[in-house]
This record gives structure tokens, sequence and C-alpha cells, in this order.
């Protein structure tokens, strides 16, 4: 499966970029191909092209703030979860996903 | 100030005093105007209101503020000689008889309850910081004496007995509070009772009691009702200052009272044991007589932090915390308690929580003075080893002393005027020399720069009849009085020559504006060698002859004054007023005169690359130097030394060692190129900070902790960023931490949580790790325990994000479980710091 995610945190120090590599270890596990584009204290780093956005079945956005560029998705299948969430049972988003 | 305008008899002033013309300084205007019989008084222009300046009393409720207008009339048989001296008190005594005051501990004014102890469910009584230090001792309560109503007895008998009862009591009343100045330590307890000694002779108060024991009254009975007056002036005065002045009138009144025999005063309290002092309000007197050995602590309930109580127990050291609503009823006499003046707070039971809180508190204390100190004794370099001396202003050997305990390397700017100015004979040599050899001595070798007399301008002397000038700052002054004054300047020289056999002694000379003027410096100090030779006494040749910089004129001459002389030194204060034609006393144009003028820094520039060309040493004394916001532009401007206030060293001397020399020269050039000081004031620190200081330290590295919940942990962390000096504000950074941590918690699994923040409480960007010996419960809702924190600390105006990329990094890295594992596994701070240099590339 095609995966795109999005990660962000309100000081974008630490958990976003914590939660951006776990879900690209786990999607790895459970054999997904998938792009994490972080909004952090960097500001948005790799950043989800329209063709990435296009390609996808489904989004996830870990994010405790609003996601920036939100409209993007239009049309897309949007999961959304708490960041924690991301860090400490990703693999129950997978989970999910596949069901 | 602004010139008086001499119509008649009357003198118009603005007040220059920054905490107005309160009770200290309102005593010496009242001594100068009493030693007339002319009628004298004082109006507010601000508020109308009018006081006899004779009185203390009059003129503090008068409310007279920095900068208010004032005008003074004189009237009566000796108004001529009397307007002169008035004068001359005004424009050259009253800008210099504040004393200053030793700062509060938080500007906030509000009390601090740690975390840990909130956590821990200790009780915290909540005040406000009044006086630094932490102090435990046992509750000895004072009470408050109040005012009786009506004073029964002793009945009035004769208004001529009565009226020489009361000149009795107040030469008795006044009798003691010299006898406690002979023993004052503290230039601030001498002012304190010094204004004390005059209410308790005030003219309104006299005029007041002995009125109404003409009409019949006892004079206990009348300083009853003269006292309750005076109190309810001040307590309906919309000034919190004059409001406090009432505690020090009923305490001279109680004390009259207590002479004639009106009450019986409580005999002074007698502290036998480690004691803390709790008091609805304490007037300095008692403060003063209260045995300083056994007294650790004062909580008062009055809220004043402008009170002469605050400001003595601060200037002597008691912790002290005010604002305690319902302090002696909450704390009672005998009960232990610890009072924390640092944070404003009073804790009535020491348990194990206090213990372990405050022991580790005394631990950090230690160990950030200790490394002060240590920074403090060795010449501050940057980062890249640039050295940049710090230096002391003084003005005594006392000074001096006080100067190398805080680190200097030197005495830059030893200021001679002092010696000269309120006498009405000029300084021996002896007695000069007397002053010099002690400095020298207590300069332990380290080099004293002596500045020979700068006399005129603003300190003028009787002895040396001058004339008054209109324009005194661009008049005869420093150096330009030499030729006429020989004697003086010959005597002081010998003084200073023969003082440098007892260290490293060096001359300086103000005002210089020209090359021959220091040519006839020169000569002067050659006949003053020439002299002592002839006289046998011995002195070191070849001492150091350096001038000031101050004069525009001579900043354009560098290259021609270097062959003369050995070093130079800039004067910041004069050289800017007269840079930029701008009276700094002048609210009209002061803000015209700026150093982080652009102009200005061009000027500064050019001197000190002349001084480089020449291969001259050169320093800089001024208040620009003792402004740590500028530090960076001094520090790239390429100065050898600065000379700045010594409390100030150590703080001065940590921040050099933090910067980088090549970053600060570049913020340097690039504020020559600013077009305003707004622009150039952008580029300093707190916009973009020229700090290279590493992210990672090992003393940053706490391994295996004893920390028992979070709230501790963030303690411990936030103490050795405070330690490290990473932070001069603990609290504004914890708050930071806690604040995130409220968004959610920051404890990402496997044992591991990541707490964050960004915050200018920080000098630089930092990781902090802490692994704990057994783990703790971070976060109530998630079960899972942590036992290694890292802490990711960004100082919020850092815009450049160069270390968020080395964040990110380790966070993503977090996910590996060998990385995890090897945190995990190391022995010592050593090992895990470079294992982390090592991972992410620092």
């Amino acid at each position: 499966m095609k995966i795109v995610a999005i990660t962000a945190c309100p000081t974008g120090i630490a958990h976003t970029y914590m939660a951006a590599a776990r879900l690209e270890k786990v999607a790895k596990n459970f054999g997904h191909e998938i792009k994490v584009e972080t909004q952090g204290a960097m500001g948005i780093e790799n950043k989800l092209t329209e063709s990435d956005i296009r390609q996808a079945q489904i989004a996830i956005f870990a994010v405790d703030i609003e996601v920036e560029g939100r409209e993007r998705f239009n049309g897309v299948k949007v999961i959304q979860v708490p960041l924690q969430d991301a860090l400490k049972n990703p693999e129950t988003i997978f989970s999910k996903i596949q069901r | 100030m602004t010139k008086g305008a001499h119509t008649s008899l009357e003198l118009t002033f603005q007040c220059p005093l920054e905490s107005g013309l309160h009770a200290r300084p309102a005593s010496h205007l009242a001594e100068v105007a009493n030693r007339f019989s002319s009628q004298c008084s004082v109006t507010n222009l601000r508020n109308g209101l009018l006081a006899n300046a004779k009185s203390v009393l009059n003129i503090i409720a008068a409310d007279i503020r920095f900068q208010d207008r004032c005008v003074l009339v004189i009237s009566g048989p000796d108004e001529q000689s009397a307007h002169p001296a008035l004068l001359q008190f005004i424009e050259n005594v009253l800008p210099q008889c504040d004393v200053p005051l030793a700062e509060a501990p938080t500007s906030s004014n509000v009390a601090i309850i740690p975390r840990q102890l909130q956590a821990a469910g200790v009780i915290c009584i909540a005040g406000i910081p009044v006086s630094r230090g932490i102090a435990q001792g046992k509750i000895k309560v004072l009470d408050k004496i109040t005012l009786p109503r009506n004073i029964d007895s002793p009945v009035a008998v004769d208004p001529e007995i009565e009226l020489s009862r009361l000149k009795e009591a107040i030469t008795a009343v006044r009798a003691r509070i010299s006898e406690k100045l002979k023993y004052a330590v503290t230039p601030l307890g001498v002012a304190v009772l010094q204004a004390n000694l005059a209410m308790a002779g005030d003219v309104s108060l006299l005029e007041r009691i002995t009125q109404a024991v003409l009409q019949g009254k006892s004079v206990a009975q009348a300083v009853v009702e003269a006292c309750e007056l005076f109190v309810d002036l001040f307590l309906h005065s919309e000034n919190d200052y004059v409001r406090q002045r009432s505690a020090d009138v009923e305490e001279i009144c109680f004390q009259l009272l207590e002479e004639v025999g009106g009450i019986q005063l409580s005999p002074p309290l007698e502290l036998t044991e480690p004691s803390v002092v709790v008091a609805e309000a304490l007037a300095p007197q008692q403060i003063l007589g209260l045995n300083r050995q056994w007294l650790k602590a004062l909580v008062l309930e009055n809220s004043a932090t402008t009170s002469h109580a605050a400001i003595l127990a601060r200037s002597l050291g008691i912790p002290t915390v005010a604002a305690v609503r319902n302090a002696h009823l909450l704390l009672t006499s005998g009960r232990e308690v610890l009072v924390d003046g640092d944070r404003g707070i009073v804790i009535p039971t020491i348990n194990a929580s206090v213990r372990r809180f405050y022991d580790r508190e005394q631990t950090t204390l230690k160990l950030r003075r200790e490394r002060g100190l240590q920074q403090a004794l060795e010449i501050a370099s940057t980062t890249d080893r640039r050295k940049l001396e710090v230096a002391a202003n003084a003005t005594s050997a006392e000074e001096t002393e006080a100067a190398l305990e805080n680190g200097a390397d030197g005495i830059g700017l030893f200021r001679t005027e002092m010696i000269f100015l309120g006498r009405d004979e000029p300084p021996s040599e002896e007695e000069q020399f007397t002053i010099y050899s002690e400095a020298a001595k207590a300069a332990a070798g380290r080099p004293v720069i002596i500045r020979t007399f700068d006399i005129g301008g603003d300190k003028k002397v009787p002895y040396l009849n001058h004339a008054e000038e209109d324009n005194p700052f661009l008049g005869y002054r420093g150096v330009r009085l030499y030729a006429e004054h020989q004697d003086l300047l010959l005597s002081q020289l010998r003084a200073i020559l023969r003082a440098s056999e007892f260290g490293a002694i060096q001359i300086m000379a103000p005002m210089v504006s020209s090359v021959s003027e220091v040519l006839q410096f020169k000569e002067f100090i050659s006949r003053a060698q020439q002299q002592l030779r002839d006289a046998g006494s011995p002195f070191k040749v070849g001492i150091p002859i350096g001038i000031m910089i101050e004069v525009p004129a001579a900043a354009f001459i560098i290259d021609q004054l270097s062959p003369e002389v050995d070093f130079f030194s800039i004067g910041t204060n004069d050289l800017s007023q007269y840079f930029f034609a701008a009276d700094r006393t002048n609210p009209k144009v002061s803000s015209l005169l700026s150093v982080r003028e652009p102009a200005y820094l061009r000027l500064l520039s050019h001197i000190v690359e002349s001084a480089r060309k020449s291969k001259k040493w050169i320093g800089m004394c001024g208040e620009m130097a003792s402004d740590l916001d500028l530090l960076p532009l001094l520090v790239g401007l390429g100065l050898d030394e600065i000379s700045i206030t010594s409390s100030e060293i150590p703080e001065f001397k940590r921040s050099i060692a933090e910067l980088d020399s090549t970053a600060c020269a570049e913020l340097f050039q690039r504020a020559l190129r600013c077009q305003t000081k707004e622009e150039a004031e952008s580029l300093l620190p707190g916009h973009a900070s020229p700090t290279t200081r590493p992210l990672l330290t090992e003393d940053l590295i706490l391994i295996d902790s004893l920390s028992q919940t979070k709230a501790e942990v963030i303690q411990e962390m936030v103490d050795a960023f405070y330690v490290s000096g990473r932070t001069n504000h603990r609290h504004v950074l914890e708050e930071a931490l806690w604040a995130r941590e409220a968004l959610g918690s920051t404890e990402v699994g496997y044992g591991f949580a990541i707490p964050h923040c960004k915050s200018d409480a920080l000098t630089a960007n930092s990781i902090c790790v802490l692994r704990l010996r057994e783990p703790i419960d971070w976060n109530s809702a998630h079960p899972e325990r942590v036992r290694m924190v890292i802490l990711l600390a960004l100082r919020e105006s850092d815009r450049q994000n160069t270390h968020m990329q080395v964040f990110s990094s380790l966070a993503r890295k977090l996910i590996n479980d060998d990385f995890r594992h090897s945190l995990l596994a190391f022995k010592d701070s050593a090992a895990t710091k470079n294992f982390l240099a090592r991972e992410l590339d620092l």
C-alpha cells in the first residue's frame, strides 16, 4: 500500500521527528511504502508533492496541532490520530488501515 | 538637571534622582536650608504641593519624583547668601547624594513556589522576595508598638517646662541615633540613620509639638498628636514610597515619647539563637538594633519593597520576605522555619521533602558560585581564545579588595576626585600616599590605573576658588587646571609615585585634547620625580603613563599621542556627550546621545584601530563598558580591557567565555553599516546570538540520578543549566518546560522521555541527559516508567535553526534499538558524551 503521512507537535522540536521515524520504520515492517512530511520547528520538510498525494491510498495525520495545507488532501482518505499514538502504538494504526 | 533660571531669589530645578527626593536626599536639602535664617520653601510644580524646605517630613510629603520640576523660594535676611549655597547644593551635590540601592531579587514581585515542593504537598507561605538568601531559624515575633491615642500621664505642667523636656528628649534621641551611626557599616545604613537623625530634629514636627504644648497639652500628648498628623498625611499619599515613610516618623515619635515618659517601650529583642524575626513592619533602627550574629532572616507583613527595612535588609544581606499576610498569626514564636528570600516564600514545617529540596539547592548555589569565581580568577577569553581583561572601577583600598575578590584583573580606573571633594582644605601628600599605597597593596600585583584629579565640570571644590561658569562641562576641568594648580598636582603625583613602590601603579590624565597637554603632564611627572629624588624618597622609575580619550579632538590624533604615552582608556560618558553635543542629563536631548548610534560606533572603531596601529594598549571605562548587552560589540571592537562595576565581573567573564570573537567582529562591522541605533540594537544578542557554546558538554550529562519524581528530575536538570551558566533564570526555563508538559506528556516509550522547550532564559542551545538509577513515573496516564530523560532546549530567538538538525536527528535515532541500549549502558558522562558527539556529528 502507498501511504503518505504528516507529523506535527506543538513545539516541533522532538516528537515530530521521532514520530516520523517511527511511522517509517513500522510501515516498512508492514510492507507498506510511506512518505512522511514533518511540520516542525524547521518548517515543512520532506514535503508531500501533488503526485505523492494522488498516488497514495491513505493519508495519516499524526498531529497535535492543525495541519498546514490540509486542502491538498481533498478527496483523499485521511486517518487522524494524536501524535502519541504514532509514537507509542503505530502498529495499531497500520492494523486499522489494513482492515 | 537643568540649570536654574535666576529670577529674584527663586531657583527652579528638575529632580535629578531616579528614586525621587526621598527621605535620605531630603535630609541633605533640609540640612542646607537650615543653615540660614531665611524662609525657604519648595513647590512641586507637578502636583502643586508646597513644602517647607527646612523640614524633611514636609519635603517627603511633597512627593517629588524623578524629573519633577520644582521651584525653591528663599526670602529673609540672609537670602543673598542662602541662594548661592542652595544653588550649589542643587547643582553639584543633589545629583550625587543618593546611595545606589541593592536590587530586589526579582523584578516580578511574586513568590515562586517550587513545583517539587508543591507536588510533595509542602505548605509554602507566599510573600514577596525582598532580600536574597535562604536561612533557617526559630521564629521571634516582634510586636508592633501601637501609638496610644491619649496620654493620661504625665499631665501637663508649665509649657516652659514641657518645652524644655521636649528639647532634652530631642537631644537624647539624636544622640542615640548618632551613637548608632558610629557603628553603621554600609553606606546605606549611614544614609538611613542620617535621614532618621534629620527627622528627629525636623522643624515642622517641632513646630507642631510646640503649638500643642502652648495650647496647654503635655509634651507627650503633643508628640502623639504630631505623630498622628504626619502619619496620616503620609498614609494618604498616592505614592507607595511616601506611605512607607510613616514607619520612620512613628519610630522617631516613639523614641521621643519614651524620653518624655509617655510610654514604656519594650526592651529591644534579645536574640540568643539562630532566629527569624517576624514583624508587621520594622523601623530601620529596630533592625540595626538586632544582634546580627543570630538574626538569620526577616519576615514582614508589610508589602513595601521600598521600606527602609527592606532596603537595609538587602544592604546587610539578610534574607527577607515581605507582604506575608497575617505572618504573626501563621508563624508562632519558637517554631523552626525556613525563609527563602530568593523565591519569596516561608516554609513553616521543615520535613524530609523540604530538606531534600534545600540540600540540593545549597549544593547548586555553591557550585554555581564556585564556577563563577573560578572563571573570574583567570583572564577571560572568548571561545576562540581572544583575551579581554575585565578590570574594576574603584575609589579606595576597600573597593579594590572587593574588586579582586570578584575576580578583577586590575583597577582600570581609580578615581581620585572624591579625595578632593567635600572639604575645605586640599588633602595632604601623606593622606594621599596612604590611600594609593593601600590600594596598590590590595591589588596584589595587578595593575591599578590611578587617574589624577578631574575636578571642575560638575565637581567643584571650595579651595580652588573657581568662578561660576556658564558651561562647566565645556570649561575649566581635568588636565586644564593643572598649570594653575601645579602644587596640588605635584603633591598628588609625588603621592602616586611613592605608592608605586607597593604595586603595579599606572598614571592616567583626564580630559586631554592635545599633544602639548600630554607633554606638559609628563613634564610635571618629571618634576615630581626630581622632587622625590631630592628628598631621598624611593619611587618606581618608568611606570606606565596614559591618558583618557574623552574629548573628540584627542580621538583624531591618536597617532601623534601614541609616541608620548603607554596606554589609552576611552571614557565613554564624556566622550559621548561631547561627540553628540548633547547634555546627557537634559531629557530633551539626552536621547540623541546613544552609544548604539552608528556614528559613535564609528568613532570608537577609529580610536581603537588607531591605537592598534600604534601598538598601544587600549581600554574602556564608563557606563558603556558596564552594559552587558553591548558586550558582543565591545569584544568585536577589539579592546584590550574593559573597566566596570566590580560586582558585575563574574557575569561579564562568564559571558565573554561564551562569545566568539570573529562572530563579534563581524557583528561590529555590521553595526557600523547600520543607519539607526535601533537597527544596530537589533543586531545584538537576544536577536541573533554570536554564542558558539557547544550544544552538549559533560556537565550536562547526569548519570545515576537519585531523583524520585518528575518535578525533581526537571529541577535537577534546570539546576545543571544554572550551574554551567546556561541559564540565569532557572524559574523561567523551568516554567517553559512545564508549559510543554501541559500540552501532553513528553514520554515517548521505551522508558525514554524528551522534555523540551524554546526559551530565551537560555544563554545557549543545549542538550541535557539524565539517567535515573531507579525508573520513575513520568505520566500517571501511561504505565510505562521512565529511566532516561533527554532534554532539548533551544533559544527562542535563535532563528538560524542550526541546532534543530541535531535535535531532529537525535529524535529519529531514538527509534533505533541499539542507539537506546547504548545510552542506557554507559558507565559515565564522558563515555555518553563521546558517543552522542559521534552519533550526532557534533
